[in-house]
């Protein structure tokens, strides 16, 4: 370390920073450790005041830490490597929000923040009774959150990383020159958020997601207390309105990353089943289980090891997503993969430990106990000494899976009486066996990569096609489901009453149902496609019908049986939303259209050329291409700092038959010199359906102005009958060749022998012109003589001819403006896609109905 | 039996068919040898570009292909013809992984997915 003595770094806020860092680990580990005295012995107020005062002093530092961190980036101070990785100088004041989160440790410290807030509202509404063991849980995973933030090291290991350190020190970017100039902040500008990230989602996504995730700590930490305390049942209660809380924030900020993909991102669509999207997920569908099984106890009781496993199972799939989508695991396979920090380490044993907790808590043998306690920690030093760590995992995983089923059999209260299959606890307890499975299955094909590591395999991640076959039988059983188990009563349920109420919407959904799909799917598709595709024809179908069902189902009880009363119909909303968001994803995927077809290439495969199918298609700035239902003519590019607009405007056919502008599109290309080029789509949104265009290849430079007729230098070509000659605007195929005399004739009298070359030139729309360049022989002297083709902008002349070989040359001269500027396009059609975004909102208003319903009730209760 | 026995054999068949058909379906990882001994087989080859080489595009002939030479991990090089337009930023690439099949001398991919500097916040976009 040398000696420089720097101008003017900030040093003492990163101390500051640093300070709050190490305050929040270890009030939070006071706070945990107070609160589990507390829990121990209940009248202690001694551990109680303890505790409480070390979480509000946690929450305090974690308060400090954000709001260091803001201070930094408000004033760019480059000298800290944080500040500088995300941020600079151009950047608009409304993405300081986003350099805040797009960094790991940004992003960590978020989650840690909406803990804290989550913290304090649990802790002053929760019943005396279970404050010291939720809260004793929910201060240990605080730990374990500010340790990530450290970037200690203890050995060779570093723990955590740690936000406020300096760019100078940072090892990643030591290699950078003017770190070692002591004035090098005087003219330092950030190196600035990511091109893809600087838009208003990036400002709202993430904190909705990160407090969803929070979200799910407060069920858990819930259903952990009624393990310990070994109260299975009076914690349900308490935390149902939490559960509804975590389904709604959680599921709102999925769907915002949803939307985010759909209007940024240019995969063309909205959910690619990628490793970040399915991790969030699969929390959200388990928390779904959790709640509804919820629901089943609060009315009826029973169910207690589903709902206790739901629960715990939600958040520590979160701790799942985290360790998969930030250790690096992931690598080749996933959009989304961050950069390994090197905390793949720490990420595991962060999981492991909260499974190992749960697992104990479970056994109620204390002999047992202990030796898995003492067990596990053998096997974690005997890993960390000796190796062999991912044999070690695996047995410890066996291992702890085996003594999970035998506690529950052994020690975990079972129900006496068995549920009848006419009973809306069976059915709305299918219905959570069967989210759970479902995100059983994309947490198993996710995790390829990491099952690659553990068994050493080499298989390659599970394709979007595999994931729907199977995700479609779910969602179809899930949807029957949330259509008829209102119907049931709770124990016990009369038959003839129950097919009474469904049959209204029974037969109303097959019939629209049919009506829909067979145009859709079964009249041109059905007869051509292969066995594969039929049964995927069959089973959105089936997916489109059992939607239908479900949303008529909802309808029906809200008005028939709550008689049109919004209060209570919080869960009947919700549920036509879910229907909505299957039955528009399924139709806006499934008839996608390329619109994009390339027209125009269609002559050109006269000359042998192998075409794929064609995706994209070529646009020269002033040409008019059919595409889609529209003429799209590209007016020109556009720069607006770094960003390039490629303007097109699209033509139809008005009830006259002529020609009218419909709309206009911007596709735009982000230049960022140091990040590289990153495209933007443009779409434009009708009720029915989407138009949704981007740019897939594109020349950002601007043109020069060029004299109109110069020509560049020529070229020439050697070639045979039929061979081709590729000029910038056109393709030129060599025809024939014609003499107006035989070689006899010309040897006999003193005349010319021209032999004329028939070109045919085709330019970009499949128009074809002739050129005629001709070689003149007159007494053994070749006279020069140049065909124009003006159209074209092309010059050819005959140049040699070689008898021997068969071949000609020809020369060839090309305008200079004749390379005109074009854009490569990529257009979708996405029919109906509005039902899903309607879908979106629907659910998330009936979510809020049923929890402000279920508030209002309790307050009503308490009186 | 009890009901409950009953939904735990489904939840075990629904497993067994899980892990049964992603193991069959899942294509491997692989290298340039392997593609080209089983041609008819679509494999996930990884590599990375030969940046000395340039890389042919020309829209106006195909938007929609592309080619450029890729060495594999066991340093074999093939030409590639990828049926797309060129990636985005494709010269800044670390590495890249093709889906496709080997068709004579050439591996024809379908799909690309690459990775990008590590300097960079997210690891690579897909295209």
């Amino acid at each position: 370390m040398d000696k420089t003595a720097y101008i003017g770094e900030h040093l003492w806020v990163g101390n500051v920073g640093n300070a709050f860092v190490i305050l929040s680990l270890v009030a939070a580990l006071l706070s945990a450790v107070g609160y589990y005295f507390h829990s121990k012995e209940v009248l202690t107020s001694e551990w109680k005041k303890f505790a409480s005062i070390s979480f509000s002093i946690h929450s305090f530092s974690v308060i400090g830490i954000a709001a260091t961190l803001f201070f930094m980036l408000f004033n760019h101070y480059y000298e800290y490597s944080y500040v500088w990785q995300h941020s600079n100088n151009d950047m608009p004041m409304q993405y300081i929000m986003s350099c805040f989160w797009e960094g790991q440790e940004g992003s960590f410290l978020l989650w840690a923040f909406w803990n804290v807030v989550l913290g304090n509202i649990l802790r002053k509404t929760i019943d005396a009774k279970w404050e010291a063991p939720t809260m004793a849980i929910f201060a240990l995973v605080q730990v374990f959150l500010a340790s990530m933030l450290l970037g200690v090291f203890i050995g060779d290991y570093k723990l955590g990383t740690n936000p406020f350190i300096l760019l100078r020190e940072n090892p990643e970017f030591a290699n950078l020159p003017f770190v070692q100039i002591p004035n090098y902040l005087e003219k330092l500008d950030g190196r600035g958020l990511n091109p893809l990230l600087m838009n208003y989602w990036m400002t709202i996504h993430p904190p909705t997601l990160f407090l969803g995730f929070s979200s799910t700590l407060v069920p858990f930490v819930f259903a952990i207390a009624g393990l310990w305390k070994r109260d299975f049942t009076t914690w349900q209660k308490p935390a149902l309105t939490w559960t509804f809380f975590s389904i709604m924030i959680l599921g709102t900020g999925i769907l915002m990353g949803g939307a985010w993909a759909y209007e940024a991102l240019s995969f063309g669509g909205f959910w690619a089943w990628d490793p970040v999207e399915n991790s969030s997920l699969v929390p959200w569908l388990v928390m779904v289980g959790a709640g509804h099984v919820m629901i089943i106890n609060k009315n009826k009781g029973g169910s207690l090891f589903m709902t206790h496993l739901l629960a715990i199972a939600s958040f520590l799939l979160v701790l799942y997503s985290t360790f998969l989508t930030r250790s690096g695991i992931l690598g080749n396979s996933s959009v989304h993969a961050f950069t390994d920090l090197g905390m793949q380490a720490q990420l595991v044993i962060y999981v492991l430990t909260f499974v190992l907790i749960c697992v104990v808590l479970l056994i109620h043998d204390k002999l047992i106990r202990v030796s898995y306690l003492m067990i596990s920690v053998l096997m974690l030093f005997a890993g960390i000494s000796f190796g062999h760590k991912i044999t070690l995992l695996l047995i410890w995983l066996a291992l702890s899976f085996i003594i999970t089923i035998y506690s529950y059999i052994k020690f975990f209260p079972k129900e006496e009486e068995e549920e009848s299959l006419y009973s809306r606890e069976f059915w709305m307890f299918v219905g959570s066996l069967v989210f759970l499975l479902s995100s059983l299955v994309i947490t198993y094909f996710t995790s390829i990569p990491v099952l690659n590591k553990l068994f050493s395999l080499e298989k390659a991640p599970i394709k979007i096609a595999d994931y729907n076959l199977w995700q479609i039988p779910f969602a179809i059983v899930a949807l029957l489901l949330v259509a008829v188990t209102q119907y049931f009563k709770y124990k016990k349920t009369d038959p003839k009453q129950f097919l009474k109420h469904i049959s209204l919407s029974g037969v109303l959904s097959v019939v629209f149902g049919l009506s829909a799909v067979i145009p859709l799917y079964f009249l041109k598709d059905y007869s051509t496609s292969s066995n594969i595709d039929k049964w995927n024809l069959i089973s959105y179908a089936l997916l489109f019908i059992s939607a239908l069902f479900a949303v008529f189902c909802n309808l029906d009880y809200w008005m028939r049986i709550l008689k049109g009363k919004t209060r209570h119909a919080g869960s009947s909303i919700a549920h036509i939303g879910f229907a909505l968001i299957l039955l528009g994803a399924l139709i806006s995927t499934s008839k996608k259209q390329t619109i994009s077809q390339n027209t125009s290439r269609k002559n050109v495969t006269s000359l042998g050329e192998n075409f794929s199918a064609q995706k994209s298609l070529v646009l020269t700035k002033g040409d008019t291409l059919p595409m889609g239902n529209y003429l799209v003519t590209y007016i020109g590019k556009e720069r607006k700092g770094i960003d390039v607009f490629f303007n097109m405007e699209y033509f139809a056919k008005d009830k006259n038959g002529k020609l009218v502008k419909a709309f206009e599109l911007s596709p735009m290309v982000q230049d960022n010199p140091r990040m590289g080029q990153a495209s933007n789509p443009d779409t434009k949104h009708f009720i029915g359906s989407d138009i949704y265009t981007h740019i897939t290849y594109a020349d950002l430079a601007d043109n020069k102005e060029v004299k109109a007729d110069t020509y560049k230098e020529p070229t020439n070509f050697v070639g045979h009958m039929h061979d081709t000659i590729f000029a910038d605007n056109a393709i030129i195929l060599i025809d024939s060749i014609t003499t107006n005399l035989t070689e006899e004739q010309y040897s006999k009298n003193d005349s010319l022998l021209i032999v004329t070359a028939v070109l045919k030139a085709t330019d970009i729309n499949g128009k074809v012109y002739r050129a005629t360049p001709k070689y003149i022989l007159k007494n053994n002297t070749v006279l020069p003589d140049e065909f124009e083709l003006n159209e074209l902008g092309l010059k050819f002349i005959f140049w040699k001819i070689n008898p021997n070989e068969g071949s000609i040359e020809i020369q060839m001269s090309e305008k200079v403006n004749n390379t005109k500027e074009f854009v490569v396009l990529e257009a979708y059609m996405f029919p109906f896609i509005n039902v899903l975004w309607l879908g979106c909102l629907v659910m998330v208003i009936g979510t809020i109905v049923a929890i402000v319903e279920r508030r209002r009730v309790n307050k009503l209760k308490a009186q | 039996m009890k009901k409950i026995h009953i939904l735990g054999i489904v939840v075990i068949a629904v497993a067994i068919g899980v892990i049964f058909t992603s193991l069959q379906s899942s294509a491997s990882y692989s290298d340039f040898a392997e593609a080209a001994a089983n041609p008819d087989t679509e494999y996930h080859v990884v590599g990375k570009l030969n940046k000395t080489v340039p890389v042919q595009y020309d829209p106006k002939i195909n938007a929609d292909e592309c080619s450029f030479m890729m060495l594999d991990n066991k340093g074999v090089e093939k030409k590639v013809v990828l049926h797309k337009s060129v990636p985005q930023d494709f010269q800044k690439s670390e590495q890249i992984v093709l889906i496709g099949k080997m068709e004579g001398n050439e591996f024809h991919a379908n799909e690309i997915l690459m990775k990008c500097p590590s300097k960079y916040n997210d690891g690579k976009p897909q295209v």
